[in-house]
């Protein structure tokens, strides 16, 4: 048997690091998001509320709101896509399991920008389909495909879909059979064991996998950029760009600090409800 | 301006770092010049043949944005002896003092700059900084698409594009060219001016395809895009990849733009610094230099030098009267925030 102390010492070198590289710029963004912007750009070490005042413009809210609707739909659609996936890798053999495991994650080996850009390549109106649908006769003017708020969707889904997959998969792998056997042999429908045993058996999974998709694209900007033709900002991309062209570093910064509040709260209702529903069934 | 060209990085980071194993043998005595610039700023050969002729090395690193540039040498002690901020950010970082004033006894070439460039509003006397590449943003289009070419700004408002209108991706260009249009200045600070341009170009919205900067050239080569904002010198090298794309600057004027050469406060190795600026308006270098890069060269005694193929190319070699029509865009101070306002409201899509 381990004793204490040395296991409590392997957590230090991870704390240090999210220590020094996490929680200090956090604590340095909050105290900047108290500072003024200089004529320059520069910041102005004086005490003021005005960035947060500023995000009370409707515009910003309306921003805000449009960047929860683009997360919680690429959250519910990577679930509708993701969980079938996972379940189907789940029953394969464990030879085969590896190597669609090891194609859920390959994307993850190539560069980001890279693969946004393949997409832009794929669907742009010179590109593969246009040009296999115009030559196949079925389409006469190239379709839009591209830099439309289904672009950007597509971009999201696909490029956080790994994150769902992974944990679904693994809470699926972790499931009892047994209990499935059991609601079989008691005369369930394969739909009835499946809604009553297996799905709340990997809800674990499911919410893992729901809360780092969400988290992931509620700040998301370089996806509404390439693929959205960066005509239509979330919030992220609001942010960026009062580090760059707007110069606003406070603003900025208030506006990250009211994102990950924002997030926070939404994981904690999330929660909330998922262990609602279980009071519920428990009681039922 | 903006420009990554990150393809290019790779090759000649590979350049730099074999002249810099090349050199490593004599390093004590040999001076270092540390330069902080765009990707692909310079021709490769030209900074070798620099080393080689004054015995020193040159270390070259690379930024994608002014402000990311600004965000380094205001942290302070970044060593760069060399930096290339466009035009609107040498005023800012004079503002913040971030600086060194030139000698110009040290520029003796400087003299060969075209008089155009020896009195930029950002910096009038030439004391801080000299121009280095420039261009002017104007409308690319495919006269494919394009059937009568482009005379005005109100051009890209034309119902035929609808969907195939390009933009920077940039509020400062934007804005700029909405306020031209509309007879104003490009770097107005008065509110209602803003205003009726910003009306103005929310009715253009709908027919916009995308706004990019970065991969601009991309669309326009692939004939997603039929019109839009371009910079000269990108016109040049789409033009060069799609013969049908040409390039007009409207009657209405248009902003011009350039990348500098100037020296960070506190540069340690400023001497050198001036020496590598005179090299690089010496005419035969710059010609060298400039028809490698392929952007405009602002040295007029080099003109005569240039072949033939580089001085017939109107979207490097630009008109004198276009010149003298085009507006710097000068910082707008805490206006700027209203900019941004208009450009986040634009982006809100509402």
């Amino acid at each position: 048997m381990l004793n204490k102390k040395p296991v409590k010492l392997l957590a230090v070198p991870a704390l240090l690091w999210l220590g020094l590289l996490f929680v200090l710029p956090m604590l340095l963004i909050a105290l900047l998001s108290f500072f003024k912007r200089g004529t320059y750009g520069q910041v102005v070490y004086e005490f003021t509320l005005n960035n947060y005042i500023r995000i009370w413009d409707p515009l910003y809210g309306q921003i805000f709101g449009d960047t929860l609707v683009v997360a919680i739909l690429t959250t519910l659609l990577s679930i509708v896509c993701g969980y079938p996936l996972a379940y189907y890798i789940s029953r394969l053999e464990k030879s085969s399991q590896q190597i669609w495991l090891l194609l859920v994650m390959i994307p993850f080996w190539i560069n980001f920008l890279v693969r946004s850009y393949a997409w832009v390549i794929i669907l742009r109106s010179q590109g593969v389909v246009n040009t296999i649908l115009q030559s196949l006769g079925l389409i006469t003017e190239p379709l839009p495909l591209l830099y439309n708020s289904g672009s950007v969707l597509l971009g999201m889904v696909y490029t956080l879909l790994p994150f769902m997959v992974l944990p679904i998969y693994v809470s699926l792998e972790q499931m009892d059979r047994r209990k499935l056997e059991a609601a079989y042999d008691l005369g369930a429908t394969p739909w009835k064991a499946f809604w009553h045993v297996t799905l709340p058996m990997t809800k674990t999974g499911v919410v893992t996998g729901s809360i780092l998709v969400f988290v992931s694209s509620i700040g998301m900007f370089v996806v509404p950029d390439v693929m959205g033709g960066a005509k239509s900002a979330l919030i992220g991309n609001v942010i960026q760009n009062q580090f760059l062209s707007a110069r606003d570093w406070p603003f900025g910064s208030a506006l990250s600090i009211v994102l990950m509040l924002l997030s926070m709260l939404l994981i904690l209702l999330y929660f909330r409800a998922v262990k609602a529903g279980e009071a519920k069934e428990g009681a039922a | 301006m903006k420009r990554f060209k990150s393809m290019m990085i790779g090759a000649l980071t590979a350049v730099l770092a074999l002249t810099a194993v090349g050199c490593s043998s004599s390093e004590q005595e040999q001076q270092v010049l540390n330069i902080y610039s765009w990707a692909d700023n310079f021709d490769p050969e030209v900074i070798k043949d620099f080393e080689q002729k004054y015995n020193v090395k040159v270390n070259y690193d690379i930024y994608g944005s002014n402000e990311e540039m600004l965000a380094k040498i205001q942290a302070g002690a970044s060593g760069y002896d060399l930096i290339q901020p466009s035009d609107y950010m040498v005023a800012t970082m004079i503002q913040l003092g971030l600086l060194e004033e030139l000698n110009k006894e040290n520029i003796p070439n400087m003299k060969n700059i075209v008089s155009t460039f020896k009195t930029p509003p950002f910096d009038k006397e030439n004391k801080y900084s000299l121009v280095y590449t420039w261009g002017i943003t104007g409308i690319a289009y495919n006269k494919k698409y394009v059937k009568e070419a482009p005379t005005s700004w109100s051009d890209l408002w034309n119902e035929e594009y609808k969907g195939r209108v390009i933009l920077l991706n940039d509020p400062r260009e934007v804005m700029g060219m909405a306020l031209i249009k509309n007879g104003y200045s490009n770097s107005t600070t008065n509110k209602e001016e803003l205003e009726k341009s910003f009306a103005d170009l929310k009715k253009m919205l709908p027919g916009v395809m995308a706004f990019d900067t970065d991969n601009i050239k991309q669309k326009m080569i692939a004939e997603e895009a039929w019109i839009g904002t371009v910079w000269s010198g990108d016109a040049a090298i789409i033009n060069g990849q799609n013969p049908d794309v040409e390039y007009v600057i409207p009657k209405e004027g248009a902003t011009i733009w350039a990348d500098t050469l100037a020296i960070p406060k506190g540069a340690k190795h400023k001497d050198l610094a001036e020496k590598f600026i005179n090299y690089l308006m010496d005419p035969e270098v710059s010609v060298k230099n400039y028809e490698s890069i392929g952007y405009s060269n602002p040295n007029e005694q080099a003109y005569s030098l240039h072949s033939e193929e580089y001085r017939s190319n109107k979207m490097i070699f630009l008109d004198k009267a276009d010149i003298d029509r085009a507006e710097w865009l000068v910082d707008v101070g805490d206006t700027l925030q209203e900019y941004d306002r208009y450009w986040t409201e634009m982006k809100s899509g509402r």
